[in-house]
């Protein structure tokens, strides 16, 4: 049946044409509210970061920047992927999408020579409070260097290390392992592999042991953690760099890059067959679940592995059960290279608000900032990532993270320069070698022919993209080099 | 006027046509003939005839990919092709409770694949997922690395799990179209002494013909550009044992950024699609107009 519309023509007429009147009376209003919440944001930075444990710990104390300087934040996190598809889609636009950006150490090369981020040189030169020769050379050199110049500044920094089960190594009569490369003496990747033989399969507890774990997945998380065990074999990328003049012709089929994989896949039979698909979340989990007696890992899983899950808060079975320790070298007393890795932050060109974004940028990575960062207890305490010396001697947080006298040991051997060196194109080398050492692990391929099918992409690779031979000059990236730039900006 | 109208009038579609289509496809062709890489420039820097065609089969794992894609496209729309036929008939065949059933079988279509691929990662998981739990109990051991940790099982497992979320649009599509199947032919074939078989074989196949063909098209398309699933559960791997063409071109275009090597990876892609979508039409509608 027909119904009538409840609202006729006139009502309706008069009811918008009351409305309209309000709108128009009410605009001045509107205006002045608009203007007074513009006026309280205006000095507001936009950081787009990662979704890491810095983040989560950045993000808890980052009202305590604002109270001090007046300046809002509004901090976005994406994950790792996202948020380099979210910053290339910018600087291609030239929009300002962020002031302050979190830069991955393999993206600087890329984002500098583009001009899409600026030096902070300047800034740092100019502002005393920076204290620049506070932070780790080491640091800095691995993750915010460029050509000479320093483009970003570390908020969490990365080095490896190992953790144990002190029980397994007791039950097993296995004397602790070496917290310091002072009393390190024989320990070797040799002695390693001897206690991994020696623990696989104990039991204990009713609990099973695998003696480790590897990261398997492809291609980004198994090239982390196999560089480091390659680089204490003395494996390198390239014939040089960093150091100049750069050659980039690959070095992938050394005998040390082989006798390296070699171990890995030794490393693999010790591990769950699982781990084949292990991402470096996956591998702290495996541990922290209590059936893992010894592995090496990124230094944040110090701490990381005290949670049942990632990040979770809950407290882990292996708290109390495990301690840290230096990483071995390949020979009694040989040179050790140490993995250095994480994120720094920079500063997009196109920022229309940068002195701001540098006072940010000076306070998360500075000295208040990364301290109140390391004592955020949200789930647990879970940023001891610091790159600046002076934190590594703070009695306060060496009570909270005790393991930072090891974790500085290893910080003073890293060099990200060496172990994954962010050459140009990184990003398509670190893809192809990743996808060779996991056919290695699937017994699809023998070490042999994924070191040489590794070389040989990687020689199509840099020839089709115009680095061998490299026409462009090089520069001498050396930790020397880099200390002498920081003395001269502290100058 | 009279002749130029219908032009005039199918004169937008085609400009939305030619920009929307046609100017992407002609921007990426003609960058897949120039040197571009974000990691080293934001511009392209020169020329560089077919070297990025060749870089395709000589930096990037292309025949393995493409090898994945085809069976996993073939294959995948096969089974579910039949798996939703199988289960249209049951749901044509007025049993009780199908109502309700017709309604469960539509939600998994409307779950997005990054979804289904993290539940399949839970189902599958090595240590205490229900599937491995299953298949053990049939007596079927499940490899160690796990069922996406292994390279003899990994894409199937993309292959399960696309199953269970795309048969049921097979299944609810067919069962529209078996309703259409008029009841007086299948009378007058039961008249005539014909089984359930032959007449499935010649009356209700033939008659779903035009339905069944453009779904198997546009489902194998779709499997061909197979990617969620795929970076969800196993990442292309182990080694190269699940990695497709989508995930080939997500790894060079969004990771590698590789702008004229993405650019001619997606025409070999496109020139692939249309000459497998161009042989099916051709065999599928050859004594029929399209």
């Amino acid at each position: 049946m027909y119904r009538r519309n409840l609202l006729s023509r006139r009502d309706f007429l008069r009811i918008s044409g009351a409305a309209g009147a309000l709108a128009v009376s009410g605009l001045p209003m509107f205006n002045r509210i608009v203007a007074r919440s513009k006026a309280q944001t205006e000095r507001t930075i936009k950081v787009l970061t990662v979704g890491d444990p810095w983040d989560l710990a950045l993000q808890n104390v980052v009202d305590q920047f604002t109270e001090l300087t007046g300046i809002g934040v509004e901090i976005e996190s994406l994950g790792y992927v996202a948020l380099q598809a979210r910053l290339i889609n910018s600087f291609l636009t030239q929009t300002a999408d962020a002031d302050v950006i979190a830069v991955d150490q393999m993206w600087i090369s890329q984002y500098a020579d583009n001009g899409w981020i600026r030096s902070l040189d300047d800034y740092i030169a100019a502002d005393s409070d920076s204290a620049i020769d506070d932070f780790l050379p080491e640091v800095l050199h691995s993750l915010s260097t460029w050509r000479g110049k320093i483009w970003t500044l570390p908020v969490g920094a990365y080095a490896q290390g190992i953790m144990y089960r002190t029980d397994v190594f007791e039950a097993a009569g296995i004397d602790p392992l070496p917290a310091s490369t002072a009393e390190a003496g024989d320990w070797t990747w040799e002695r390693y592999f001897e206690i991994l033989e020696q623990v696989n399969g104990m039991e204990m507890d009713g609990t099973t042991f695998f003696a480790t774990t590897v990261i398997g997945a492809q291609p980004v998380p198994v090239v982390h953690m196999y560089t480091q065990l390659a680089a204490s074999y003395g494996a390198r990328w390239f014939t040089q760099f960093p150091n100049a003049p750069w050659d980039f012709t690959p070095t992938m089929n050394s005998p040390e890059n082989l006798a390296a994989l070699q171990d890995w896949k030794r490393l693999y039979d010790w591990s769950p067959p699982e781990s084949i698909n292990y991402l470096w979340f996956d591998a702290g989990t495996r541990f922290s679940q209590g059936d893992i007696a010894m592995f090496y890992h990124w230094t944040p899983y110090f701490y990381l592995v005290n949670n049942e899950g990632y990040l979770t808060g809950t407290p882990s079975p292996v708290v109390d059960k495990f301690r840290t320790a230096v990483l071995p070298t390949k020979t009694a007393g040989g040179d050790q290279v140490v993995s250095l890795g994480g994120w720094a932050l920079g500063m997009p060109s196109t920022s229309a608000n940068q002195d701001d974004a540098w006072q940010f940028l000076k306070w998360a990575t500075g000295t208040e900032g990364q301290k109140a960062m390391g004592k955020v207890n949200v789930a647990g305490y879970q940023f001891a990532d610091f790159s600046r010396l002076s934190l590594y001697q703070d009695e306060e947080l060496r009570e909270i993270y005790p393991f930072l006298d090891t974790q500085l040991e290893m910080m003073r051997l890293g060099n990200g320069k060496v172990v994954r060196p962010p050459a140009p194109i990184y990003t398509s080398l670190e893809g192809v070698y990743g996808l060779q050492l996991n056919q290695a692990m699937t017994g699809a391929v023998t070490p042999e022919v994924a070191l040489e099918t590794t070389q040989t992409l990687f020689s199509n690779i840099l020839s089709g993209n115009q680095m061998i031979p490299y026409n462009i000059d090089s520069f001498d990236d050396t930790l020397e080099n880099t200390q002498a730039l920081i003395a001269s900006l502290q100058a | 006027m009279r002749k130029r109208l219908p032009y005039l009038l199918i004169a937008p579609s085609v400009v939305v046509l030619l920009s929307l289509v046609l100017y992407p496809m002609g921007f990426a062709l003609i960058n897949s003939f120039y040197f571009w890489n974000l990691q080293t420039s934001p511009t392209p820097l020169f020329f560089s005839g077919w070297d990025n065609y060749r870089m395709v089969f000589q930096t990037t794992p292309f025949v393995e990919a493409l090898t994945n894609t085809l069976l996993l496209s073939f294959v995948g729309t096969f089974v579910q092709f039949w798996l939703g036929m199988a289960i249209a008939l049951l749901l044509n065949s007025h049993l009780r409770g199908m109502t309700v059933t017709r309604a469960i079988l539509i939600m998994p279509t409307t779950v997005a694949p990054v979804v289904v691929g993290f539940l399949f990662r839970y189902l599958m998981e090595p240590q205490g997922g229900v599937l491995p739990w299953l298949l053990t109990g049939i007596g079927l051991t499940p490899p160690p690395q796990g069922l996406l940790g292994s390279a003899s099982t990994a894409l199937l497992s993309i292959g399960i799990a696309d199953t269970w979320q795309w048969t049921p649009f097979f299944a609810i599509v067919l069962y529209a179209g078996l309703i259409a199947v008029p009841e007086e032919l299948k009378d007058a074939a039961r008249v005539d002494g014909a089984s359930g078989l032959a007449m499935f074989w010649r009356i209700t196949l033939p008659l779903l013909r035009p339905v069944a063909a453009f779904l198997v098209m546009i489902r194998f398309m779709q499997l061909f550009n197979s990617f969620d699933l795929v970076f969800v559960l196993t990442g292309g791997g182990p080694g190269t044992a699940s990695r497709t063409l989508s995930f080939n071109l997500y790894r060079e275009g969004l990771v590698n950024y590789n702008i004229g090597l993405t650019a001619a990876m997606t025409w070999l892609v496109v020139i692939i699609v249309t000459i497998i979508i161009n042989l099916y039409i051709f065999f599928i509608f050859r004594k029929r107009e399209w």
